[in-house]
Parts: structure tokens; sequence; C-alpha cells
């Protein structure tokens, strides 16, 4: 869709460079939180947290070749997510052992090829995927980034049954009928298309602070599954906008203050958390 | 033993976990009917869980035909999973669990609602249903992460029972039961028994189980080693006794 800008909070927000960051921002938010309830969750967090480094290593050979970065960081993420599984039965060691693996393998290729373009005087654009930048964008970069968050809740809300199954225990849901495989592989897709989409304006450094937080500041409050996957993005919105608009008016990085102001956030939940305090009726 | 017309169907079937060097089931065959109630036993690591995961469909079968409910397990195990519950061994769930026991009873309904669907009124009225047959209706809104270990399995069984089940295979469904909380689900199964669901069961624990014939199957190191009806009294000392059959008698 080149070109294509829908321009959504234009009407508020007049500044266009300002509006772009908090359309970024939001978007990318919305998404990441609601994936983030997911990965949470099912506990893959070391999975996303490796397909986020595969990504960023996709987004650096990508960079380096003059092609389009998100398409590489695209098929890095989605590729390291369909290998886990064969790495560990071929090389007989455990899922975590073979993500520590693909992690070290991308973290090397990511940091070679940014090394490498910095002493070819290419450093700035490669600082961008380890920093993230919400000014430079293009307009349909932030078209791209409404559609990912439209893709991330008509996925949720589609498979909300085969998601909570597999969320609750993968066992017991396979045990119940469902089709976990297919649902789960479709899960690492839509992740690592998240993560590739969101990778220019969070930072492959801090999108793992996206994807976790929110969740799991959700999870100080909700009891429910359902109510996790509406407050997460709300929390998550709410914080990145108000860190890009904070960024941009004290010519600050938005994107690591933003991550400081999700763990503050975190905190003040964790001190706040209902389920933390202990009640004792008199009958 | 053989059975007319059974629900489960086992010929020759030999199982092994990927990368194993021998199979974990081996030259396995079993018929058991409808309205059956089998108590599996046998040494620990004997294939007792295999079996019945074997017989769900959750562990892919190297060899052998397994026929349960008029469906082939190689080819159509899901089909097969949405028609038999299965009570998973020692689940306990953490605090922090964000599902209630009414939702996760309606997980067990999932998978015969089927792909894109959303749960109708027959699907509550079954989750109504299995929690009166539990008892727990009281604590159907309740997270069930802030329950005792044996409120869990009970939550889990409502969860098998929430479909329905021709076939009911439970593995270890004492495990967290007080005796009172295992009187009464003894009771349950005899009632189900009688109503026809065919139950196998994994246990240690073989008190107060239904007064009917049991059939006791007996496992050692991947194969049966005896396979006899008895009465429930004495499936304790059948299955200790069958401890000294060598593993090829």
């Amino acid at each position: 869709m080149p070109g294509v800008y829908l321009g959504m909070l234009e009407f508020l927000i007049g500044n266009t460079i300002i509006c772009h960051a908090v359309e970024a921002m939001l978007f990318a938010s919305i998404a990441c939180a609601i994936l983030g309830v997911i990965i949470t969750q099912v506990q893959i967090s070391s999975i996303g947290f490796t397909m986020a480094h595969a990504a960023f290593a996709g987004a650096a050979v990508g960079m380096f070749l003059s092609v389009n970065a998100t398409v590489t960081a695209i098929i890095a993420g989605v590729l390291v997510a369909f290998l886990i599984g064969p790495l560990s039965d071929k090389a007989r060691v455990s899922p975590d052992t073979a993500l520590g693996l693909l992690f070290g393998i991308s973290m090397a290729v990511a940091i070679f090829f940014i090394a490498y373009m910095q002493t070819l005087g290419r450093g700035f654009s490669a600082m961008g995927l380890l920093f993230g930048d919400v000014i430079s964008l293009y307009s349909e970069e932030i078209t791209y980034l409404a559609l990912i968050s439209v893709v991330a809740v008509v996925f949720v809300v589609v498979l909300y049954k085969e998601i909570t199954g597999i969320i609750f225990n993968r066992r017991i849901a396979e045990s119940v009928g469902i089709r976990v495989k297919p649902v789960y592989y479709a899960m690492l897709f839509v992740i690592a298309l998240v993560v590739a989409l969101c990778l220019p304006i969070i930072g492959g450094l801090l999108i793992y602070v996206w994807l976790v937080t929110p969740a799991a500041i959700a999870l100080q409050f909700c009891y429910r599954l359902s109510s996790m996957f509406v407050v997460a993005p709300v929390v998550a919105a709410t914080i990145s906008v108000s860190g890009a608009l904070a960024g941009l008016e004290y010519s600050l990085p938005v994107a690591p203050l933003t991550a400081v102001l999700f763990s503050i956030v975190f905190i003040g939940a964790v001190f706040l958390s209902p389920k933390r305090r202990v009640t004792i009726r008199k009958s | 033993m053989t059975v007319s017309d059974p629900v489960i169907r086992l010929e020759n079937i030999y199982t092994a976990y990927e990368g194993a060097d021998r199979p974990t089931l081996a030259d396995i065959s079993l018929s058991i009917g409808k309205g059956e109630f089998v108590v599996i036993g046998g040494p620990n690591g004997a294939g007792k869980t295999t079996l019945l995961e074997t017989i769900n469909g959750m562990l892919p079968i190297t060899h052998g035909t397994a026929v349960v409910c008029g469906q082939n397990v190689r080819g159509d195990g899901v089909h097969v999973r949405c028609r038999v519950g299965y009570l998973l061994q020692n689940f306990t769930f953490d605090p922090l669990t964000p599902f209630t026991v009414e939702e996760v009873v309606l997980m067990g309904r999932f998978g015969m609602i089927g792909l894109f669907r959303k749960p109708g009124r027959e699907d509550y009225e079954a989750v109504e249903k299995a929690l009166q047959l539990l008892g727990i209706q009281n604590i159907a809104t309740r997270p069930i992460g802030q329950l005792s270990g044996g409120q869990q399995q009970k939550v889990l069984l409502a969860q098998n029972l929430a479909r329905n089940p021709e076939v009911l295979l439970l593995d270890e469904p004492f495990s967290n039961l007080d005796m009172f909380a295992r009187e009464s689900i003894n009771a349950l199964l005899a009632q189900l028994v009688g109503s026809g669901i065919t139950v196998v069961i994994v246990s240690h624990a073989f008190d107060d189980l239904p007064d009917r014939p049991v059939r006791v199957v007996v496992m050692h190191d991947g194969k049966i080693s005896l396979d006899r009806e008895c009465h429930p009294a004495e499936v304790g000392q059948v299955i200790r006794n069958a401890g000294s059959v060598p593993r090829d008698a």
C-alpha cells in the first residue's frame, strides 16, 4: 500500500511530525500489548525475545544489502520461530538451549552488520534499529502499523477460543480436541509480523518491553484473560502516547523514555495490585 | 480378553517417543467394550500413561491399528479427542492463572465447537450440568488458581464431562483428593459407567471402587502382562500379584 496514509489523528494534533510519532506509538503499542498477553501467558517470552532479536538481525542484513529491511526482519523472525522446534529435536538440546543458540547467532549477525555499516559510514540508519526512531517514519509505515494492530485484534477475536485453550495449558488444549499446532504457529507468525513492523519505531533492544510489560501490568489487576486483552493495550497505548508527547516536547529519546515509563507503572502496579492484598472477613 | 463391538480397539500397537531407541509400548492389543470399568496398573514407567495418550491420539502410533469410538486414531486424533475425555496426571495451577472455573470447564467443549465458532447455549448448559455433577457450581466464578488441589482436580474432571464423552480416560484422578472427595468421585464414576460411558483409569488408590466387576489390565515394560476381570475389593491384590509375573508371561 505505498503512499497511502490514513492520517487518523491529524484532526487532534496539528503538527505532522508529532502526529506521525503519536500514531506510530499508538498502533505499535496496541499490537505489541495484545500479542504480549499471549506471549506472557503461554510463557513463550523467551521465544518473543529471540524473535525480536532475529528480526533485528534480519533488518540489519536488509539495510546492509539495501533491500526492504521490514521484509528481511519478518523473514528472520518467522525463520527463527519455526527453527526452534526442529533445532532442539535434531541437536538433542532443550528448547531453552535452542533459543539461547538462536539468540546468540541473531545478536552476532546484527552486531556484525551494524558495526560494518558504521565503518562504511552508514551508521545512523543502523542506530535507528537499535533504539528506535519515531520521527523519520514514512506515512505508509504508519498505515502498515495501523493494519497490523487491526490484524492483531482480529487474530485474537477470531481464534479467541483456541488461544485461551493454549494459554491455559497446551496439553489440556490438545486433549480437548483443539488443533494446537496450527494455531500455535499462526501465533508465532503474527508475533513475527508485529515485531518486524514495530522494530523501526521502538528499536531491537527495547521492543521486548512493549511485548511483556503491558501484559505484566494487566495481570496485576485482572482475574480474567478477556480483561487482560482489554487492559493491556489500553495501558500500553496510554503510556506510549504519553511517552511520545513528553519525549517530543522535551527533546528526549522517545522509545527509551517510554520504556522507563512502562517500568515505573509496572512497579506501581505491583504495589497497588489487589491480588497481593490479604483480606480477612469476619463471618 | 475379547469384547464384541468394542469402543476401544488396539491391534499390535507400537508407540515410541521421538529420539527413543526402543518403543514405549510394544505389541499392545486391547479391546474395551461400552460401559466397561477398566483399571490399569503396573509399576512406574510401565507405559500406563503412554497407553492412555495412545488411545486418545496424543502420541503418534508407529505401528498397528487403533480404532476408538469408531474412528481411526492415526488419521483422526482430533475428532477422537472430541469424544474422549482425558484427565491428565498431577495438574495444579498458579494462583495468578487468569481463568475462572466456568471458563475452564467450557474449554472442554472447544474442540467439538470447532474453529471460528463461538460457544452457544447448548455449550453453556453442558457446563452447568458438569458443574452440578461434580457439586462445584458454588465456585463457578472463582479463579482456578485460588482453589485447593482437590477442587482443581474436580474442575478438570468437570471439563472432561462437559463434552459428554463416550470414553473417559483418567490418569491418577485421586492424587489430590481427600477421602470424602474420593468417595464422591467413585460414586460419580459408578453412575457414569452405569449410563454406558467406558471408564479407563490409571490409579494406585483402589479403595471404594464402584461395586461392579472391574477389569484389571497390568502393564510391565510397555507390554500387557495381565488382563482379567475381578471383584473391586481384589483389584489391589491382583495388581500386586501380577508384579511378580515375568515380562513375557
